[in-house]
């Protein structure tokens, strides 16, 4: 029997540094080119490659994993001492866990499973990946699914600008008819400012020290420089006011936002200070309707992130499990399903002939009812006979006794057991580069 | 027999509150919250069919008593947030309200019903229906912005102090729960003045004086100043933490004067015989 497999060839953000990972990453063509070039390999069934910017991984249904080594050798000596081979149960568990965003560097991320599709998307589409990855790229992103519904993996802030978005959703809802006010020209400020327009803030004010970097923020994030002295009369104004300079001091003190509270007849205020040293003075916070926040602080959310996805990414692994357990099921039964068929047409051959001899010699002494009624009778045997064999078949391949289905092959003279996957089957069943799905247990 | 459909309405209720407060602990069930929804409504209709058996059973007496009071309230409020649900979509509300208004319901069901009194004679002007019904509409109208208000409060500890917790992440946004607060503090504000007005009606009617320092009157016109003022200070520009307060304080003084007026006879002419000659048989 051909012991073909899934074999997972790769490296990640956990094995290989950011310059190795670039030098193979691909897209595009060169990834269909790339997976033309591992399928016209000899022993290779059907291939698909997730390439990412956090991981390039090939996964292989073949005889054994030296194609998809090459794919890596190839392309960067490098990278040989990062790789990771895996191989059966374990490769599939891989893909699993890395559908469900367990193996991702932010545990939970959405990101990955629309990568891993369009992965398995781009590999069907140029006839890569058939039968086998189909099944185990929809199981992949049924695990996923699970995982997202069933644990609160998801869940939490992930970043310093969704902090950012998050507060300011909680405090004001959306930012319609709203201003936000950026104070100096920081990278951070910036990014933060463009995090919170899709909470559609109508007017975006941009101040600085020095007029020239203002003015250039102000075009980036299309707002309205307004000169440094206009600070006080711009926190009455804005309701957002990111702080982001280079000062040594507090830019906005307390006295400045108790004063700006007083002028914006206590609507709220949020301060988001991402500076350090800091630009907000922290006794901001105690004004009433006043929500002061610094680096710090926004950090610790995403930290605190972290730490509950941790908690259920247990549970997810869990899960996870339960599906590649389900999966290597699925795949035994199938194995022995093929044996059952051939048995099965192998049997009706041999009672239709009988049949029909008989029927020969009876010549016209039945009319056409009779003649049915032997043919009927033929396949009632065959049934009968084959109903105990059938069920045991199955069952053994349910419960992962891949023996019997070998030995029914054995004892029936049964030669080529395990036929290749529907796709290709047909058109050439005895040639040896016809996909073989060995059980992934074999091994 | 008005109590025992009431009963079945507070049935209602409880699956209502269970079916809202599953949806706040796991947002992901929608569904909770569209059960909670519909829920309420046959809780709403039930409620309404044991009020008007109650009204066949007593004559409109029932809503003299404290009891009465109780189960109308809570009825309206009912109502009113229905409505809001159906206009403004804050589920999370529904997690508040309706756990309040089966606190409130509560002792309306074991106590025991009696017989209020059918009422004098003396009592029956129109105006003093417009008195109970707006009455009872405005506080069940002030009761919502109480627990809008408590929202509000709780979700500013959460924002303000960076917790970020569960209380974060389930309640509606401050912005959101102001503006509700307002716009239930001034619907109520509008249906207590008719209220009011009635209620000088009636009494320039029933004890031939409109304004009689009844403390039950002070105190109402207190909290009609109160309320008053939360909707001028609004138009000045209030907004916030003490906006909830207030909503919180002027809540706690209707319901303070509402009960205290009930449960100390002889105080106030809103109990006991309703001030008329000679006394009727109007028991609470």
């Amino acid at each position: 029997m051909s012991g073909r497999e899934l074999f997972l060839v790769g490296l990640s953000h956990k094995s290989a540094p950011i310059e190795v990972r670039e030098r193979v990453a691909l897209t595009g063509d060169a990834l269909k080119n790339a997976l033309a070039e591992l399928r016209s390999v000899e022993g290779v069934g059907e291939a698909f490659v997730v390439s990412t910017c956090n991981r390039v991984e090939v996964y292989v249904q073949a005889e054994g994993e030296e194609a998809a080594c090459r794919f890596f050798t190839s392309r960067s000596t490098a990278a040989t001492e990062h790789l990771y081979l895996k191989r059966g149960p374990e490769a599939v568990r891989h893909l699993f866990r890395v559908a469900a965003s367990l193996d991702s560097m932010v545990i939970g991320e959405q990101q990955i499973l629309g990568q891993v599709k369009e992965a398995y998307g781009l590999a069907s589409a140029v006839q890569a990946a058939g039968g086998y990855m189909s099944r185990l790229c929809n199981r992949a992103f049924a695990t996923a699914k699970r995982v997202r519904t069933e644990t609160e993996i998801g869940r939490g802030i992930t970043s310093m600008s969704q902090v950012a978005v998050e507060l300011v959703q909680k405090i004001f809802g959306d930012l319609k008819g709203r201003a936000v006010l950026l104070v100096g020209a920081g990278k951070m400020g910036a990014l933060s400012a463009k995090a919170l327009a899709v909470l559609g803030a109508d007017r975006i004010f941009v101040t600085n020290r020095s007029p020239d970097r203002g003015l250039a923020l102000a075009a980036q994030v299309g707002g309205n420089f307004r000169s440094w002295d206009e600070l006080p009369r711009l926190l009455v104004e804005a309701d957002v006011v990111i702080v982001s300079t280079g000062a040594p001091t507090f830019v906005v003190t307390r006295e400045m936002a108790a004063l700006a509270m007083k002028g914006r007849k206590h609507r709220s205020l949020c301060l988001i200070d991402l500076a350090v040293p800091r630009n907000v003075d922290p006794a901001c916070a105690e004004l009433g309707d006043v929500y002061a926040y610094d680096v710090d602080d926004m950090e610790r959310v995403v930290a605190q992130t972290q730490e509950a996805r941790r908690g259920e990414a247990i549970r997810a692994e869990a899960i996870v499990e339960a599906e590649v357990m389900a999966f290597s099921k699925e795949r035994e039964a199938r194995a022995a399903l093929p044996v059952l068929a051939q048995l099965r047409r192998q049997a009706e051959q041999i009672a239709l002939a009988e049949a029909e001899r008989t029927l020969a010699h009876l010549g016209q002494k039945l009319d056409d009812k009779g003649r049915r009624s032997v043919e009927a009778m033929a396949r009632a045997i065959v049934n009968k006979l084959l109903h105990g064999p059938t069920t045991r078949l199955k069952h053994a391949a349910s419960t992962g006794d891949d023996g019997l289905p070998g030995a029914a092959a054995e004892l029936f003279g049964i030669d080529d057991a395990v036929p290749g996957e529907p796709r290709t089957s047909q058109a050439q069943p005895a040639a040896p580069a016809a996909p073989a799905p060995a059980s992934l247990s074999k091994h | 027999m008005s109590i025992v459909i009431l009963r079945f309405a507070a049935a209602l209720y409880f699956v209502a509150a269970a079916a809202y407060i599953a949806y706040f602990a796991r947002p992901r069930y929608r569904r909770a919250a569209t059960a909670g929804f519909w829920t309420l409504a046959a809780a709403f209709a039930v409620h309404a069919a044991a009020i008007g058996v109650g009204c066949s059973e007593f004559g409109g007496a029932e809503f003299f008593s404290l009891r009465g009071g109780v189960v109308l309230i809570v009825w309206l409020i009912t109502g009113a947030y229905l409505v809001l649900q159906r206009y403004y979509g804050l589920p999370a509300v529904g997690a508040f309200v309706t756990p309040l208004s089966i606190i409130v319901l509560l002792p309306a069901l074991f106590g025991t019903p009696g017989h209020p009194g059918v009422p004098p004679d003396t009592l029956r002007y129109p105006s003093i229906t417009v008195h109970v019904v707006s009455v009872s509409s405005a506080i069940a109208l002030f009761a919502i912005a109480f627990g809008v208000a408590i929202m509000y409060l709780l979700q500013e500890r959460e924002v303000k102090g960076k917790h970020f917790g569960a209380l974060f992440s389930r309640l509606p946004s401050l912005d959101a729960l102001d503006r509700l607060n307002q716009r239930l503090v001034r619907a109520g504000f509008v249906v207590y003045t008719v209220a009011l007005i009635a209620g000088t009606l009636t009494a320039h009617a029933i004890w031939k004086n409109a304004w009689s320092w009844d403390p039950k009157q002070v105190v109402s016109f207190g909290v009609w100043f109160l309320y008053g003022a939360m909707v001028q200070l609004r138009h000045s520009g209030w907004h916030g933490r003490r906006y909830a307060v207030m909503t919180l304080i002027g809540f706690a003084i209707v319901m303070g004067s509402m009960v205290s007026s009930r449960m100390l006879p002889g105080v106030t002419k809103h109990s006991g015989d309703y001030g008329t000659n000679p006394p009727a048989e109007v028991t609470q």
